[in-house]
């Protein structure tokens, strides 16, 4: 799904900054992909876990958008393992966790501890996402 | 005294009969001996003297146990009460045996018994007080719940037995320990046992506090949902400054929680489509507007409005399903009433729109700040709003209305032209699945949007009313409370830099400052 080459001719040059999308359901993905990549941001997308994890870690990115329910890592774990204080490098990049999935308190607990947005799929449109993420840094 | 006096009078015409009945046996005696027999002086003499001794051995003896009758049944009343006569099997007077004075025995006796009952009230028996000692222990450690009694110093000095077999141990590893090593508590919120500790060590000398849904952490690596009760009494002598009660809910709210797992799920699979049409439907809009002709153009404004009022639907029946668990839990946070009231119209509108329906702002803005969960709020106007549209005619306009209401809270009213309903309909309207039988027929709904709007707003401390006439229309109202005046356990000082929006939520930090 690693498609970095403009897909739209009418794409600026990817200069807002470079964003990682971990999130499996393939309509959605499409989509945020296609607003943010028109929006101005160079794309990345993993579509599991333990590969959304591989890639954050590299520490490319300014933004990761992360799905909670998402195979082989859950992204709750994936959040734990990149905001864990112990790890001894702390990736720069601002975590938006994207979910549908109501959390249960212990999770919400964990998520406001260690994210630094939430945002509801079903609440927000593609252009309203990003609007959002103009406002966070 | 009258009973006294009576019993006087009742002597004294005893005695003088008694003495009256001597002089003429003994008169009688000697006349009988010494004119009628015609004995001599000295043998007439001997027998009167034998029958006045007699009649007076026997009058003596009478008048003795009359008088001393009443005294003797008032000692054994006195000796009944006494401390110390318990050993004697001394027994209550029997009143009955009492012919002369009665009532006045039965006055004094009952004296003896109330000045004894108060003198025992008051005085500290010890006795009985060790009594009452030892049947405390005996409560306390055959109380079927786990009980924990901790000093100011929070350290543990006395537990149930039902406690100490909870945290799966003995009571040398309980006692003399701080209760944190036995027991770990989590609280839902801000307001938790440490907290409300220090809260009372502060500013209270006694105090009561209950909490449901505790995580409690056993020593053996088990948890359990537990309510909580605490209650505290400052220097209580005996250490028992603070009581703390389980009540292991473990099991029902394990099942509340799968139930709610249940439907989170589904809310899950609802909204993923949503997401996926919204977005599609966005697309469409944006980017094809230009290109499509009027109708289609229509129909595509028309399928971005039911996808949304779908995500309104999924949050209700997320909203009930948190009701029931008793979960509907707000974060109340500091917002701009118009501004948010105006954002949520500005959706709401579109919906309106499909009607060929107008909402007439008329929002004042010295409103002060209020104390909101904009989630929740959110949802309160959509479905206000949203019932206007439905029971409304076409091209029928909305009046929103909002200003400084009753005690400075912020006062919202929805103004429609609509159907209207007759009292007998609004009196339950707000009850969960009430649907009006009038228009059931006509209109779609769930019966839900009310319900959880009177919920939602009473969680916010804040009412919702209703005006209506028939065939007129209906004003729904709702107030909610100023943030200044709202009480501190209810703002979510849990996560100040967190802000909350209709959609989540976004760090402070993480926001651009301009």
């Amino acid at each position: 799904m690693q498609d970095d080459t403009a897909q739209q001719p009418t794409n600026p040059a990817p200069t807002k900054g470079n964003i990682l999308i971990i999130e499996d359901e393939y309509f959605i993905s499409e989509l945020y992909v296609r607003a943010l990549k028109r929006a101005g941001y160079a794309v990345e997308l993993a579509v599991d876990g333990a590969d959304g994890l591989a890639k954050a870690e590299t520490d490319t990115y300014d933004l990761i958008l992360l799905d909670i329910m998402v195979p082989t890592i859950t992204g709750t774990e994936i959040l734990k393992k990149l905001r864990n204080p112990s790890n001894a490098k702390q990736i720069r990049a601002k975590i938006i966790v994207t979910t549908n999935l109501e959390q249960s308190e212990e999770n919400k607990a964990a998520i406001e501890a260690q994210a630094d947005a939430y945002i509801i799929k079903a609440e927000i449109t593609p252009k309203q996402l990003v609007e959002f993420l103009a406002e966070i840094g | 005294m009258n009973h006294s006096e009576h019993l006087k009078a009742q002597l004294f015409r005893r005695i003088y009969v008694a003495l009256i009945f001597v002089a003429s046996i003994s008169s009688l005696a000697w006349f009988g001996a010494r004119e009628i027999v015609g004995l001599n002086y000295a043998i007439s003499g001997i027998i009167t003297g034998a029958t006045v001794l007699s009649t007076c051995l026997f009058f003596g003896g009478l008048l003795t146990k009359i008088v001393s009758t009443p005294l003797d049944a008032l000692t054994q009343a006195i000796l009944h009460v006494s401390p110390g006569y318990e050993e004697n099997n001394s027994l209550a007077p029997n009143l009955e045996k009492v012919r002369l004075g009665r009532e006045l025995v039965t006055s004094l006796s009952l004296q003896v018994y109330q000045l004894a009952s108060t003198e025992s009230a008051q005085a500290v028996d010890v006795t009985s007080h060790r009594k009452e000692v030892i049947q405390a222990i005996n409560v306390i450690n055959h109380l079927p719940l786990p009980l924990f009694v901790f000093n100011g110093q929070l350290i543990v000095t006395n537990a149930s037995e039902a406690g100490i077999e909870y945290c799966g141990t003995t009571s040398a590893e309980i006692f003399g320990k701080p209760l944190e090593e036995s027991l770990r508590l989590e609280f839902p919120s801000e307001s938790t046992l440490d907290n409300w500790i220090t809260e009372c060590q502060k500013n209270k000398v006694t105090n009561t506090i209950f909490w449901e849904r505790v995580h409690v952490s056993l020593p053996d690596g088990t948890t359990k949902q537990c309510d909580v009760s605490a209650h505290y009494n400052r220097d209580n002598p005996s250490g028992a400054d603070f009581i703390v009660t389980l009540f292991d809910r473990t099991e029902s709210y394990n099942e509340d929680d799968e139930s709610m797992g249940f439907v989170a799920l589904a809310v899950h699979e609802l909204r993923t489509p949503v997401t996926m049409l919204r977005g599609y439907i966005e697309v469409f809009e944006e980017e094809l507007g230009d290109q499509l002709n009027d109708e289609l153009k229509d129909f595509m404004h028309k399928m971005g409005v039911a996808a949304s009022q779908l995500t309104i639907f999924v949050n209700n029946i997320l909203n009930v399903a948190r009701i029931e668990q008793n979960q509907l839990m707000m974060q109340l946070q500091e917002a701009d009433w118009p501004k948010t009231l105006n954002k949520a119209l500005d959706d709401m509108e579109i919906r309106a729109s499909i009607k060929g329906m107008t909402i007439e702002r008329n929002i004042a803005t010295d409103i002060p700040t209020v104390g909101i969960d904009k989630v929740s709020m959110y949802e309160v106007i959509a479905n206000l709003i949203d019932n206007a549209i439905k029971y409304s005619p076409n091209k029928s306009k909305i009046i929103v209305s909002a200003a400084v209401g009753k005690n400075g809270t912020a006062e919202t009213t929805i103004q429609d032209f609509g159907t209207g309903m007759p009292a007998s309909v609004t009196a339950n309207l707000f009850e969960k699945f009430y649907r009006n039988h009038r228009t059931r027929g006509k209109v779609g709904g769930t019966g839900l949007g009310l319900y959880l709007t009177k919920a939602i707003v009473s969680a916010h401390g804040g009412q919702v009313w209703v005006r209506s006439k028939e065939n007129e229309g209906s004003t729904f109202g709702f107030s909610v409370s100023q943030y200044a005046q709202l009480a501190d356990e209810l703002k979510n000082s849990n996560n100040k830099d967190i802000i909350r929006q209709s959609h989540g939520w976004v760090k402070n930090h993480s926001m651009y400052r301009r």
